[in-house]
């Protein structure tokens, strides 16, 4: 048994220690804005937040998170950068787009004037298939309004 | 599965090690590491750079971004994987991450898993290995190590201490083993000296997030440069000079890797002279 | 009035004869260029949902007492299941029903492909499932696969005749040629990976089946649920809000979906089946690979006399084969063309529609080989383009509907200018080129396809239909064309979609179809109420209806009355405004296509044969364009899948077992953020006059045709280096350098 603090709230969790973070989220708290789509931690599409850090929920067992604080997309949904993508057409599917807003949310955190080289260092770890990168990009650049 | 957490090295009874987890959950889930019992080490595994020390758990996204770390540390590490699993994974684990090779991964009765064959050899093995092949023809993946080969680190861990070359041996049909560490032996911290300059270049066929087709470190020391390579052997590889690239043995798929390897050790040697 | 009229409609290169009722007579064109609404950038209706997390995906739907289903799969090639013993996996906990050969066709005891199903477990959990599965026993008798598509010609292993296609006399054109060009060029297998993997979760009420389901065509899933079931149509309701990427490969229901149905059926419960990353990988749908052996003859002026070309193509054990010899065919004027099309039948899995299939391994093929003409005629490519334009289609002696790749290529001249700038910037071991490619594609559309609009008291409407929006944006284009008719800010015009249950029947969204198909349909329907709310208005104000129109949210009349449409409207207290529209006809005897140029730059390191795609300008004729800002994602999201093919995705084999060795995507490598170029784009905004009342084509395919021969011809330009196959990996690139430096060694003069 664990306890779990997402989004400002505190969860108790009674899970297998194979359980990962994202099954957590989205079976067991109804969480589904962060979305699995390859299980393995090689797309980003399950970033979370641990703590301010991006991190990739399906491959973090749920017991070892502890009380690192968890920011799921739910917990973002009032960012400016929200506004930003939409605003740019930073999306197209959207299967994608939590976990590139959650990454591109710990960047501006740092630093909220990212140079073009340092978002696409920072956003390289969240596929997007469709291939909205180019407005990701500009989202980032132009997220202040 | 059960989960241990120690708090002290003490406390430390066997078990499957985990830190960052982002090696280890996908191996126990794809059935590759097998174990009863996990033991979450961060606390007793240190954390932090100092003095030329750094913690086995140390995240490499933490020494992308440290000034005390020498370059080709930083830039091996800046390189490594995607910004995610930077953050994720500790330098300890980072060393000691298997194979990507597919044939391994996808559980091909290899020569590596304790089989008699090599699948890649006559198989596709585009990513594989170019010396110390002549068993098994997989790639070590980790382009930390490769950089701390060059600089000549020390491995501590919780019994002894030894250069990280020492960590690694090529498989042989009695011990299918790429490490030297005994059972239950814990990687603790590393020591690493301070060059006067070195680098790390990598290529890899996507600008980020892959795996090293070839990387080279390098880093100048007062008796000379020494050399890392990435993506070429089984394990972390060590050359003294241009000329040990004529020595390699590479396959009819991975001849490629050598005219790239070339380059990138001249140009390595470059920016550190 | 009604009528019933007999029209053409293409899908992907696939023509149709249907019949078709039409309801209403065409309406007036809007002008060319940007109108209130349409023609102008809107972002996203369903923008917000999306990244906020809050749009529900078949993937985040949880239906209480639902099942999961896993797959047993065939982990070799080719084999016989001797003996198939299920009954462990049904005894394991948590496991509610299994399936086997006996119970569904679907499964096979003869698989031909690797990931072939065998059986499946419907359990509690997916995890439990699974772990059941590996409780089977199976006796596997492992054969050899035949894995070579050359082989498969040669033994006769094909899907069908091979495709033959004639025109003119092309031996004759290859003996008046003054050049003669050969080359084989070869591409690669590609996989689709939408982020949202195949899946659907299925749900009886009664004899009445429910599909939720992660699809491209709603109305086509559900016929085809249909047929095999053996059931009324209306007893099947196929739902699909929210998809996470289709790309052609989501066309159909899919195995998994009748093996969800089948489990749903026997337990009574909902079941989703899913497919992993890793089934994905292995057998979920591919852009098969192509070999190509083709042969120009041209006129030292650049004009061809000759193209011929032999495509074999890996279809794999089922599929289709896709029309890679389209592009020599249709792009130029060449009098004499003569082409032959294999499909492979090998033990690999089958194909699927990959966004413009054949036509990008064709243009590929065909591109470079035109350029490599440019190069011995000492030809601009550009140029040579020009000189070997088709001004009415040779394929079937029609008319263009609209052509305007002259057009293309003068807009491209700017881009194709900085040649010289570009090469210039060339430093040590850093070769700089620029190089370009057309492209050719469909695009109409076609009938059927319907919508209804509501306005209700208040002025806002409500488009209602029932298509899907697979990531493209056409909900958000379908607002904007009601609302322009409407005569309405888009903020008060919604669109409903996504339920066969709610709405008429809506064309796929593949093959560019959807703006050209349900454009026109949700006009008319607009079209229809407007009339309607007119007609109201004219008897409020005791005016002629000729004399009046909707602007802006108010009813406008000549003589500069107006008032709000509210005024109107608010009449109807309950009642409601209905409209209703159909797609009408497609134009009688002419081709409706969509043409295009890339233009790409590019910086080759010759000694580690890395590639940088620096910049790419597109240029794309595509008729009207609704919205500027969701056109322009299209093409950089086309060009930017595309680089994926051109220089890292491969789905690779073990040429001994045929087993599918890139599985996860850590080693089947997509473009990530940092491998985008700079991408210009241009639309030239020309409706097309003659198809339908919007002149608006599809924009999906085009922008990913061209890419990668146009990265090709740049690498050319800048290294003088020919590379033949795609990905261009490093090991390909370095022996392309090498061929070129051999050549200019042998060559009996500088060049």
């Amino acid at each position: 048994m664990s306890e779990l603090t997402v989004n400002g709230q505190r969860y108790e969790i009674e899970a297998p220690v194979e359980r990962s973070l994202a099954d957590t989220l989205r079976t067991d708290l109804g969480l589904t804005g962060t979305k699995v789509a390859c299980g393995e931690g090689h797309c980003g599409a399950c970033t979370i937040l641990l703590d301010g850090i991006p991190t990739l929920s399906c491959i973090t067992l749920v017991h070892l998170v502890g009380d690192r604080d968890v920011t799921t997309i739910e917990g973002l949904r009032d960012h400016p950068l929200v506004d930003a993508f939409v605003r740019c057409d930073a999306l197209q599917c959207g299967f994608c787009t939590p976990g590139q807003i959650v990454s591109a949310s710990a960047l501006v955190e740092a630093d909220p004037n990212p140079s073009r080289e340092e978002i696409r260092h920072a956003m390289s770890g969240n596929i997007c298939r469709c291939g909205a990168y180019p407005k990701i990009e500009e989202a980032i650049l132009t997220w202040q309004g | 599965m059960e989960l241990l957490r120690p708090s002290s090295l003490a406390e430390l009874d066997g078990g499957v090690p985990i830190a960052g987890g982002t090696e280890l959950v996908p191996l126990l889930r794809d059935g590759l590491v097998e174990a009863e019992t996990l033991v979450d080490v961060r606390e007793i595994v240190p954390r932090g750079i100092s003095e030329g020390r750094i913690g086995a758990g140390t995240t490499l996204a933490e020494l992308e971004v440290d000034p005390q770390v020498p370059h080709a540390l930083r830039e091996a590490c800046a390189s490594a994987a995607s910004p995610q699993l930077r953050s994720m994974g500790t330098i300890g684990g980072n060393l000691l991450q298997a194979t990507r090779c597919w044939y391994w991964r996808l559980k091909f009765p290899c020569y590596l898993h304790g089989g008699d064959r090599c699948h890649a050899r006559e198989g596709t093995h585009r990513e594989h290995a170019v010396f110390g092949n002549d068993r098994c023809a997989s790639a070590h993946p980790s382009d930390p190590a490769a950089a701390l080969l060059a600089l000549g680190a020390r491995v501590h861990t919780d019994r002894r201490d030894f250069p990280l070359d020492d960590l690694y041996r090529l498989p042989t049909d009695d011990d299918r083993g790429l490490t030297t560490l005994e059972p239950s032996e814990l990687i603790l911290e590393l020591e690493v000296p301070q060059p006067q300059a070195s680098t790390y270049l990598k290529a890899m066929d996507r600008r980020k997030w892959a795996f090293p087709l070839v990387g080279v470190a390098a880093a100048r020391f007062e008796d000379g440069v020494r050399f890392g390579l990435a993506g070429v052997a089984p394990v972390p590889w060590t050359i003294a000079d241009a000329e040990d690239l004529d020595s390699a043995t590479p396959l009819p798929g991975t001849k490629y890797k050598l005219e790239i390897a070339r380059a990138l050790f001249r140009r390595a040697l470059e920016a550190v002279t | 009035m009604a009528r019933l009229i007999r029209t053409e409609k293409e899908v992907e290169g696939n023509y149709t004869e249907q019949w078709i009722v039409v309801e209403e007579d065409p309406l007036e064109r809007w002008p060319a260029g940007a109108l209130e609404t349409v023609g102008k950038p809107v972002p996203r209706e369903d923008g917000a949902e999306r990244a906020r997390g809050q749009a529900t995906y078949t993937a985040d739907l949880q239906l209480p007492g639902m099942l999961h289903a896993a797959v047993l799969r065939s982990p070799h090639a080719r084999a016989r299941v001797k003996r198939l013993d299920l009954s462990k996996v049904a005894d394991t906990p948590g496991v509610r029903a299994v399936l086997g050969p006996d119970d569904l066709d679907v499964f096979t005891r003869e698989p031909g492909y690797p990931g072939a199903p065998v059986a499946a477990a419907a359990a509690d959990s997916y995890g439990q499932a699974a772990r059941a599965l590996d409780l089977a026993e199976v006796e596997w008798e492992v054969l050899d696969p035949l894995l070579d598509p050359d082989e498969a010609v040669r033994e006769g292993s094909l899907h069908d005749e091979p495709e033959r296609y004639e025109r003119g006399d092309a031996e004759a054109g290859f003996a008046e040629a003054d050049v003669v060009v050969e080359a084989e060029y070869r591409t690669q297998t590609v996989l689709h990976n939408s982020l949202e993997t195949h899946q659907s979760v299925c749900e009886w009420n009664g004899d009445t089946l429910t599909v939720y389901i992660s699809t491209q065509f709603i109305w086509g899933v559900r016929s085809e649920i249909a047929e095999k079931l053996g059931i009324p149509e209306d007893k099947v309701r196929v739902v699909c809000h929210y998809m996470g990427g289709g790309f052609g490969a989501k066309n159909h229901p899919g195995q998994y979906t009748f093996i969800g149905a089948e489990f749903a059926k026997r337990t009574g419960r909902p079941v989703r089946c899913a497919l992993t990353r890793r089934e994905e990988n292995l057998a979920s749908g591919n852009r098969h690979a192509t070999i190509q052996r083709l042969k120009a003859g041209a006129r030292a002026d650049g004009t061809l006399t000759a193209l011929q070309g032999e495509f074999v193509m890996a279809v794999g054990w089922e599929g289709f084969q896709s029309w890679t010899a389209g592009p020599m065919k249709m792009l130029y004027g060449c009098p004499n063309v003569s082409t032959v099309e294999y499909g492979a039948k090998i033990n690999t899995s089958p194909n699927a529609a990959f966004r413009a299939p054949g036509f990008v391994e064709g243009t590929f093929g065909l591109e470079c080989l035109l350029d490599e003409v440019a190069a011995k005629l000492e030809i601009d490519p550009l140029e040579l383009r020009r000189r070997n334009h088709a001004d009415v289609d040779l394929v079937d002696d029609r008319p263009f509907s609209s052509k305007n790749l002259i057009e293309c290529y003068e807009r491209a001249e700017p881009h194709w200018a900085r040649r010289q700038e570009v090469r210039a910037r060339s430093e040590g071991p850093w070769q700089r080129g620029v190089g370009m490619a057309s492209q050719i594609w469909f695009g109409g559309g076609g009938p059927p396809s319907y919508a209804w609009v509501r306005v209700g008291s208040d002025g806002r409407a409500t488009v209602i239909t029932a298509m899907q929006d697979i990531g493209t944006g056409t909900r958000t284009a379908m607002a904007q064309i009601a609302a322009q008719e409407l005569g309405l800010p888009i903020d008060r015009v919604q669109v409903a979609l996504g339920d066969s249950a709610r709405g008429p029947y809506a064309a796929i969204s593949a093959g560019s179809s959807t703006v050209p198909s349900m454009g026109p349909a949700v006009r008319a329907a607009a079209h229809d109420a407007a009339r309607q709310i007119i007609e109201i208005a004219a008897q409020r104000f005791h005016l002629e209806e000729r004399v009046l129109s909707l602007q802006d949210g108010k009813v406008v009349s000549a003589d500069d009355g107006s008032w709000e449409v509210e005024e109107v409207t608010g009449l109807l207290e309950d009642a409601q405004i209905l409209g209703k529209g159909a797609r009408g006809p497609n134009p009688t005897g002419m081709r409706v296509l969509t043409f295009g140029v890339q233009v790409a730059e590019i910086a080759v390191d010759v000694e580690t044969g890395e590639i940088r795609v620096e910049r790419v300008a597109a240029i794309h004729d595509v008729g009207r364009v609704i919205n500027p800002l969701g056109a322009s994602s299209q093409v950089e999201g086309g060009i930017i899948q595309g680089l994926g093919h051109t220089l890292s995705e491969e789905r690779l084999l073990d040429p001994e077992s045929g087993a599918v060795l890139t599985q996860t995507l850590d080693a089947y490598r997509m473009p990530t953020i940092a491998d985008v170029p700079e991408i210009v784009t241009e639309l030239v905004d020309i409706p097309d006059e003659h198809l339908t009342s919007l002149g608006a084509k599809g924009l999906g395919e085009p922008p990913i045709i061209p890419i990668a021969a146009a990265v090709a011809n740049a690498i050319r330009d800048a290294t003088g280096a020919d590379v033949r196959s795609l990905p261009i990996t490093r090991e390909e690139m370095l022996r392309a350098l090498a061929e070129a430096k051999e050549k200019a060694r042998g060559a009996p003069a500088a060049v």
